[in-house]
């Protein structure tokens, strides 16, 4: 508590330092924020704390909380204290805060002011273990506690906390005859050994807390107990200036009684890069160095978080206009202009060639393509090839891979290879047919019939298990890790118990039954079965998540359920399948990972994914349209070499990413290069790697090179690190070298009267879609010259070409 | 055009194939045999027991045509004769080359299309039952490489191409065809019985384009058939390969211009008498026939269709019903709109599209009992029906889905007279214009089915009836009783001439009996399929049942489902060559008792010359009676003895056992003994032992209480068994029926072992007629306990006045040999023995 006290004082020396030091440069103030909005205060011991914000022309924000001036229109109904108003008499006002010239005003609402609200265990106590961490999982949240004294995880149960506080122990954890000798009161003060140390002191507003409720006789809630329903974070957003340069947070909570309260004390506050910007638990953000970070506040069941950005003391950035060519570029640069980043160039034609093939369809560019595209004079050859390029089977291959994945196709116990190879077929006349993404999410999530006569039923075989049924939907479709919510409420997101068994529900009725022919199962709905709550085992009504209690009577629930997942009511689906796409072309979604879309974890550009979002519905959720606005941005074409703002930036799509050529799409380009044919079972001779239909089929390359086994829905299946085995496989093993002598392409090349210049040319073009370098050409000279076997030396020099990083990586 | 009814009822006929001629008027059916040529090979009459049937082929054969099938398989080599199931089929020379029987066989012209049967006697055995086809089209094969859709074989239409397909194998054919020309491709492939192999045929034009394309189907489950009007005059592609691209095997694809219907509306019809019926899924046109159907029910029975174009090469399923149809008359998708029908007649109907429902309205009267079968996948229907039974009013009484497999079923009490309503609809709620089904309302019936439990898992051996000349042949023959009770008595009327059945009346409390076989020493060489019957015993019940048997031939995967099996209604019978050895058990004097044993001589009398060992088993145990799987007769040997356990529950009763005896005689050979008598009766005498304590190195009594429940004569003996290592104790004690009370020393020495010993047990033998009768009379525990350690010296304690008991058994010393203490009795007498010392103290 000590630091707490301390904090105020730091916070005035550090905000007078960065006020003088702008002083000296005094940009000018375009805004003037006061936090929160407006003020209402409902009972005798309400408050609110505000703050000022000022926002200048160059972005930078600025706490000024302490150097405005705050007055009252009616002093009678509160009075001020620092940023703090208490609440003297019912009725409203206006608080005119004035900064710099500039004045903001917001409305004051006092209510109630005569009665003094009980004190209640949910509402007040609660928020105090979790403020104090004592319900954490390393303290008594733990699953079988700590030292002999369990709470629930971040107090998922509040009534099985108060017993355990009030009855499973009698007169020890409390002492209502001597209050404070109460074991809990004392633990938590450090007055008695306590593992966790001292957590708060005896003077501090939460032993104050925990004293009113013994003093009342540590009753439990009677009725209804307001539920928060919102919690806010101020400010909304704020660019610092320099390491050092402070923001006060302020947190305000929202009640279903149409109440709310400054909790400002009793939140947790994290930061996700504490590299950028680091945060106390007295709310006060410090900069640190250059970066983003998000400020994120818990409190009771609710995450919300604050976008910060931290840019080096006094930086010169002039932005320097660069065209966009779509509303993907707008809303990126955008987001440059406030990180102050200048986006790298254009790539090179031959450059984009090579990326958009790969990326696209999985393969590469032909001799005759790479001599075409370079050839043509039209400004608009990109999306004429990018077009082309989305036009072609192989792009539907590509996709049905990467939803194969993401579906888990694969042979199991309980899907036979027929059955495995009808799901595979569904998704690919899905796919191949444009059918919309709604459409074909409904068609499987709502699917019914035989395992061999409707293929998307074995969705439902894969995965038997209704809770795991529901994580892989809520992980796959909406991009949510929902697992943790199953045995307490998720720390780092909304999602708490009653959300996970009550989506959980939607699943509960699927019938499975066995079909004429013995392989083969009939999923259908059951119309019976429910999902109940692991304590007290109440019933859980369907509902979404995040979303309403639909009325299901006479309805198949799945059916239901993919109706409002995959519709625009599902504020999730369009956004999560929009950044899947993008993270296929950028190596990294807007959501890093793409599954785990949580509070905690924000889109580095919210603007850019929700208008990726808005426009894959108003594409009627065909995503090709998706891939073509991704594909034909500027965005997409920037060239990997970094400048001076962008050499750090690794989150924001600034210049373009090196990646690592993923496993299938790297066998298969090997094979072309090669001139050489794969066989895997299952499918004739000649198939790609891309067209597997069964996970569990692979091939030591494909498995060294980290293809997904789908063996979950899990986006870090896909492995596309670099590492040594891979790295000695196309060194020593028999893939490169093997197809290079089966596939014999310098020697037909010799036959055919080809010089070893040219032969040179034609491999650098194949595999690396660009001409030798003279310097290339001079060193190979050399070579070729000092060896009589031209073929040999011509085929070392292909292995070479293949082994180079410049081929394994799309870049 | 006509349609024509091929029924499958398996004829009764003798075997068309005879080594000699022969009259039978008996039946009042006179059957003139063909005389067989018989080859060199089969002349030398090499014997090889137990022939084994693997495959027959070419799997199939095109009708009015004559043809070599070849029966491979292992011990064929003295094949005589080959059986058929069904008319139409006459060999004309038989031959073995290769160790297989080459078979000429004339198929009439009129011979039933479809799955047909064979199965191969041999001199000296019965082969299993294997499948084969009879096609209406010629047959041309197939000629790889034709895996590529740009270079597809060219074939003729109307032939059944004989192909084969490998794995990730795809076959690629073309056929001309005229504008309006119906092109059909029936493929049989799992039909063929002899691997699992899933196929998709697709009919595609020129272009890629499917014009009809099917992996499953409901009339033929895994195998498939397409059908297609051609657009206009050109080439199709027919395409064949595994539904998944796997390896398949061999199959026939019937490529022609027949009609291919999914199913018939109605899908049964009355006995005897005409009907009307819609041939549906046909591209193109439907057309509807009249049929008369048989008077009579065959198991089997299917409906081909037929018109200019050609013949269906497979029937549609059709149920014969004792009473004629009523049709649903749409709407009727309410309970209120329920089509009214009278009963008994059945209920026909077609759930016409998705989420149809149908109702049908009826009355019925109170005590009534209907047996409520729909007849949807059993007709190889599409439709996954589910059953409401209602009242008038739309109240649900009961429900059904899946029953009868995907079919439905419920028995039905009626609770009062009046209306009820039955409701179905698909269980997807799914429909189509073929998914069609028909509801039966049926009285209880008893059903009674014989079998021969199965030898081996999933195959025929044994299940059949061969018995060497002067010899027996044994085996289990159970019975399966529904919705009936009672004794049953086989019946042997059909069997060959000179073959004699032994068996008693299958009492009501059994599924199974041992039945032998004998056949005379003078019964000719030969057989046929008999139907072998029985009957319930009370006349009154006038209830007759059968022999039915059902071959697995397809198993796969999971847990090695049955996907193709084959049931058959007659067993094959066949007098063989004589065997070296006949086997005899001779029969015990005494019975075995319960908890005795029993070692059963059983005799083999051999012939000159034959001297390998002879397995001997005991097929039939009564229960609670156990004993080894076999036993053998060593080679030169003539005897063995069986040891025979009976536990405390065995079945009182006089059984009927027999010993079944094989050896190999180039090739396994049967024979069996008679039917013998083994009686079970209680123990005729039991003990009660008590239980028993003493320190190393001491002696103690064992006392035996003794209980005579039955008398005998003379001296039996008792050993008291089961003593732990480092105790003995006398070999035994000889008792009579008087006795009434043994005791048995038993000596320990300073090392035996401390503890419990709970395995004591007494053996009693009673010797009667000469033959042991063994049994365990009663078990007890012996206690040895360690020595305690030697009391510390202590002054002597003042005479005192012994104890009540110790004086007693001072007396009894005096008069008789003391009467050994229980272990209770001594310790009481030590508790005594202490009160009194501290007492003295």
């Amino acid at each position: 508590m000590h630091k707490a006290l301390f904090l105020p004082a730091i916070y005035l020396v550090s905000s007078w330092l960065s006020g003088a030091a702008w002083a000296t440069e005094a940009p000018a103030l375009r805004a003037l924020h006061v936090y929160p909005r407006d003020v209402q205060m409902t009972s005798s011991r309400d408050r609110q704390s505000l703050l000022v914000q000022a926002e200048y022309e160059n972005g930078i924000t600025r706490d000024v909380s302490t150097e405005a001036t705050w007055v009252l229109s009616d002093p009678a109904i509160a009075r001020i204290e620092g940023n703090v108003l208490y609440p003297l008499s019912d009725g409203t006002g206006e608080l005119v805060v004035a900064y710099a010239g500039h004045e903001t005003r917001i409305p004051v609402v006092a209510r109630d002011t005569a009665t003094s609200l009980p004190i209640s265990f949910r509402v007040d106590v609660m928020p105090v273990f979790m403020k104090t961490g004592c319900n954490t999982g390393s303290c008594h949240g733990a699953a079988r506690g700590k030292d002999g004294f369990r709470l629930s995880l971040f107090g998922f149960d509040p009534a099985g906390d108060y017993f355990r506080l009030t009855r499973e122990i009698s007169g020890r954890r409390i002492n209502l005859a001597e209050l404070h000798e109460s074991l809990f009161y004392k633990k938590g003060t450090g007055q008695v050994p306590h593992t966790g140390g001292k957590r708060f002191d005896t003077e501090s507003e939460y032993a104050k807390i925990l004293v009113r409720w013994l003093e009342a006789g540590a009753p439990d809630d009677q009725g209804e107990v307001p539920q928060v329903t919102a919690v806010e974070i101020y400010p909304e957003h704020a660019v610092l200036d320099g390491l050092g340069a402070n923001q006060a947070i302020n947190v305000r909570a929202k009640y279903s009684d149409g109440t709310d309260r400054d909790v400002t004390t009793l939140a947790y506050f994290m930061s996700n890069n504490d590299n950028s910007a680091t945060i106390d638990q007295a709310g006060l953000v410090t900069a640190q160095n250059r970066g983003e970070s998000f400020i994120m506040v818990r409190f009771g069941t609710h995450t919300e978080g604050s976008h910060f950005i931290t840019l080096p003391k006094d930086l010169k950035f002039q932005w320097q206009e660069v065209p966009a060519n779509n509303y993907v570029d707008e809303l990126m640069f955008k987001k440059f202009k406030k990180l102050c980043i200048q986006p790298s160039e254009l790539c090179t034609d031959e450059r984009f060639l090579r990326r958009a093939s790969l990326d696209i369809a999985g393969v590469l560019p032909t001799v005759e393509q790479y001599e075409e595209f370079l050839a043509d004079p039209d400004s608009h050859k990109r999306e004429k090839l990018v077009d082309e390029l989305l036009s072609r089977k192989e792009f539907v291959e590509m996709w049905v891979m990467k939803w194969a994945e993401l579906l888990q196709i694969r042979t199991t116990r309980e899907i036979s290879y027929k059955a495995m190879l009808r799901y595979y077929n569904w998704l690919q006349e899905r796919i191949a047919n444009d059918v919309p993404m709604d459409q074909m999410v409904r068609e499987l999530l709502g699917a019914s019939g035989g395992t061999f006569t409707n293929g998307a039923t074995n969705y439902y075989q894969n995965e038997t298990n209704t809770l795991k049924i529901a994580e892989n939907v809520a992980q796959v479709f909406m991009g949510m890790r929902v697992q943790c919510a199953q045995c307490h409420n998720h720390p780092f997101d909304r999602w708490t118990m009653n959300d996970y068994y009550a989506f959980a529900s939607f699943f509960s009725q699927i019938g499975r039954k066995q079909a004429e022919d013995p392989r083969e199962r009939i999923i259908f709905n059951s119309e019976s079965g429910e999902v109940n709550h692991p304590i007290g085992g109440r019933q859980m009504k369907p509902k979404f998540l995040g979303g309403a209690e639909p009325d299901l009577q006479g309805k198949d629930r799945r059916v239901a359920l993919a109706d409002w997942l995959a519709s625009p009511e599902n504020p999730y689906f369009a956004t999560n399948l929009a950044n899947i796409v993008w993270a296929h072309f950028f190596g990294r979604g807007i959501i890093h990972e793409v599954d785990d879309v949580r509070i905690s974890n924000p889109p580095v550009n919210k603007e850019l994914l929700e208008a990726l979002g808005r426009k894959f519905t108003e594409y009627q959720y065909d995503f090709k349209k998706l891939v073509r606005d991704i594909c034909v941005s500027r965005t997409y074409q920037l060239g990997t070499q970094t400048n001076e703002t962008n050499a750090n930036d690794i989150r924001n799509f600034s210049h373009a990413s090196l990646r690592r050529v993923r496993a299938e799409v790297l066998l298969d380009i090997v094979s072309y290069v090669t001139d050489t044919k794969n066989k895997f079972q299952g499918l004739p001779a000649g198939a790609r790697a891309v067209q597997i239909a069964n996970g569990n089929t692979s091939t030591y390359f494909l498995t060294t090179f980290g293809r997904a086994e789908r063996g979950s829905v899990c986006s870090c299946e896909v492995k596309i690190e670099p590492n040594l085995s891979q790295a000695l496989h196309l060194l020593n093993g028999d893939t490169v070298h093997q197809k290079i002598q089966t596939g014999n392409l310098v020697g037909k090349r010799l036959e055919e009267g080809k010089s070893s210049e040219e032969i040179v040319e034609e491999l650098y073009i194949r595999c690396l879609t660009r001409r030798p370098t003279d310097k290339e050409k001079q060193e190979l000279q050399v070579i070729l010259a000092a060896e009589e076997e031209q073929k040999l030396a011509l085929e070392d020099v292909f292995w070479g070409v293949l082994n180079a990083r410049e081929f394994l990586f799309n870049h | 055009m006509s349609a024509r009814i091929l029924s499958q009822r398996q004829s009764s006929i003798n075997p068309p194939v005879k080594l000699w001629q022969n009259l039978e008027v008996g039946s009042g059916i006179v059957r003139i045999l063909v005389l067989l040529v018989i080859s060199g090979a089969t002349t030398t009459n090499l014997v090889a027991s137990s022939p084994r049937l693997s495959s027959i082929s070419p799997h199939g054969v095109q009708r009015g045509e004559e043809h070599i099938l070849t029966f491979a398989g292992s011990n064929l080599t003295d094949a005589q004769e080959v059986w058929f199931y069904d008319q139409g089929l006459e060999v004309t020379e038989l031959k073995v080359e290769d160790q297989a029987v080459k078979v000429t066989v004339k198929v009439a012209g009129d011979c039933r299309l479809g799955e047909h049967l064979a199965q191969v006697r041999t001199a000296s055995g019965i082969s299993d039952f294997r499948t084969f086809w009879v096609e209406a089209l010629p047959p041309v094969a197939e000629q790889e490489p034709n895996g590529d859709f740009s270079q597809p074989q060219a074939v003729a239409l109307n032939s059944v191409v004989v192909g084969d397909v490998g794995n990730e194998d795809v076959d690629y054919y073309v056929i001309e065809a005229q504008k309006g020309q119906r092109i059909s491709a029936e493929i049989v492939a799992i039909r063929l019985k002899d691997a699992l192999f899933d196929p998709y045929v697709a009919i595609l034009n020129d272009r890629r384009f499917e014009l009809s394309a099917r992996d499953d189907t409901a009339l033929a489950l895994q195998d498939a058939f397409a059908s297609t009007i051609a657009p206009e005059d050109g080439k199709y592609i027919i395409e064949v390969r595994e539904a998944a691209y796997g390896s398949g095997n061999r199959y026939r694809l019937h490529l022609g211009t027949f009609p291919r219907p999914t199913i018939t509306y109605p899908a049964g019809g009355k006995l005897g008498e005409a009907t009307e019926v819609r041939f549906l899924g046909l591209p193109g046109q439907e057309f509807t026939q009249e049929l008369t159907l048989p008077p009579e029910s065959p198991r089997e029975f299917g409906v081909f269709c037929h018109d200019d174009g050609g013949i269906s090469p497979s029937p549609c399923a059709f149920r014969l019903y004792e009473h004629g149809n009523a049709f649903e008359e749409e709407p009727n998708d309410t309970v209120e709109q329920g089509t009214p029908v009278e009963l008994p007649l059945a209920f026909n109907g077609i759930i016409q599209a998705k989420g149809d429902v149908d109702h049908f309205r009826f009355t019925a009267k109170k005590g009534q009992t209907f047996e409520i079968e729909c007849y949807a996948r059993r007709v190889r229907s599409a439709l996954d029906p589910v059953m409401h039974l209602m009242q008038a009013d739309g109240k649900v009484v009961t429900s059904n889905d899946d029953s009868r497999g995907p079919d439905s079923y419920f028995r039905w009490d009626v609770p009062e007279d009046g209306d009820y309503v039955l409701q179905i609809h698909d269980h997807l709620r799914n429909g189509g214009p073929d998914f069609v089904y028909r509801i039966e309302l049926q009285p209880v019936a008893p059903v009674l089915t014989l079998g021969i439990p199965r030898i081996e898992r999933n195959g025929q051996y044994r299940q059949q009836i061969y018995v060497a000349r002067g010899n027996r042949f044994g085996t289990l023959v159970s019975a399966d009783r529904t919705n009936f009770s009672g004794d049953i008595l086989l019946e042997g009327d059909n069997l060959p001439a000179g073959i004699t059945m032994h068996a008693e009346p299958m009492p009501a409390n059994m599924s199974s009996i041992p039945v032998v076989f004998e056949a005379a020493a003078d019964a000719a060489i030969g057989g046929k399929l008999i139907e072998f019957k029985a009957r319930h015993a009370d006349p009154k019940q006038n209830l007759q049942g059968q022999f039915r048997n059902r071959a697995d031939f397809v198993i796969g995967p999971p847990n090695q489902t049955v996907f193709r099996s084959k049931e058959v209604e007659k067993l094959a019978v066949a007098v063989l060559e004589e065997l070296p050895f006949t086997l005899e058990i001779v029969q015990p004097q005494v019975p075995l008792v319960r908890n005795g044993s029993m070692q059963l001589r059983i005799v083999a009398n051999r012939k000159e010359g034959f001297e390998a060992s002879i397995n001997v088993q005991l097929p039939f145990r009564p229960p609670g009676v156990g004993a080894a799987n076999s036993v053998t007769i060593p080679e030169k040997q003539n005897e063995v003895l069986y040891p025979l356990n009976a536990n405390d529950n065995a079945g009182i009763k006089k059984w009927r056992i027999y010993a079944l005896g094989s050896a190999d005689v180039n090739g396994t050979a049967w024979v069996s003994s008679q039917l013998a008598t083994l009686e079970i009766v209680e123990p005729f005498v039991t003990f009660e032992v008590q239980r028993t304590a003493c320190e190393q190195g001491e002696e103690a009594q064992v006392y035996c209480k003794l209980n005579h429940h039955t008398p005998f004569e003379g001296e039996a003996k008792v050993e008291l068994l089961g003593l732990p290592a480092k105790v003995s104790t006398i070999e035994s004690l000889g008792f009579n029926q008087q006795t009434g009370e043994l005791t048995f020393p038993v000596t320990t020495v300073a090392d035996s072992p401390v503890g419990k010993h709970k395995g004591l047990f007494c053996q009693v033998t009673i010797v009667q007629h000469g033959e042991p009768i063994v049994s365990r009379a009663g078990g007890t525990e012996l206690q040895i306990d360690k020595p305690l350690p030697a009391p510390v010296e202590q002054p002597a304690a003042p005479e005192l006045e012994k104890p009540e008991l110790e004086k007693k058994v001072e007396v009894a010393q005096q008069e008789e040999p003391p009467k050994p203490l229980s272990r209770l009795e001594k310790l009481r007498l030590a508790y005594q023995q202490r009160l009194a010392a501290r007492a003295g103290q």
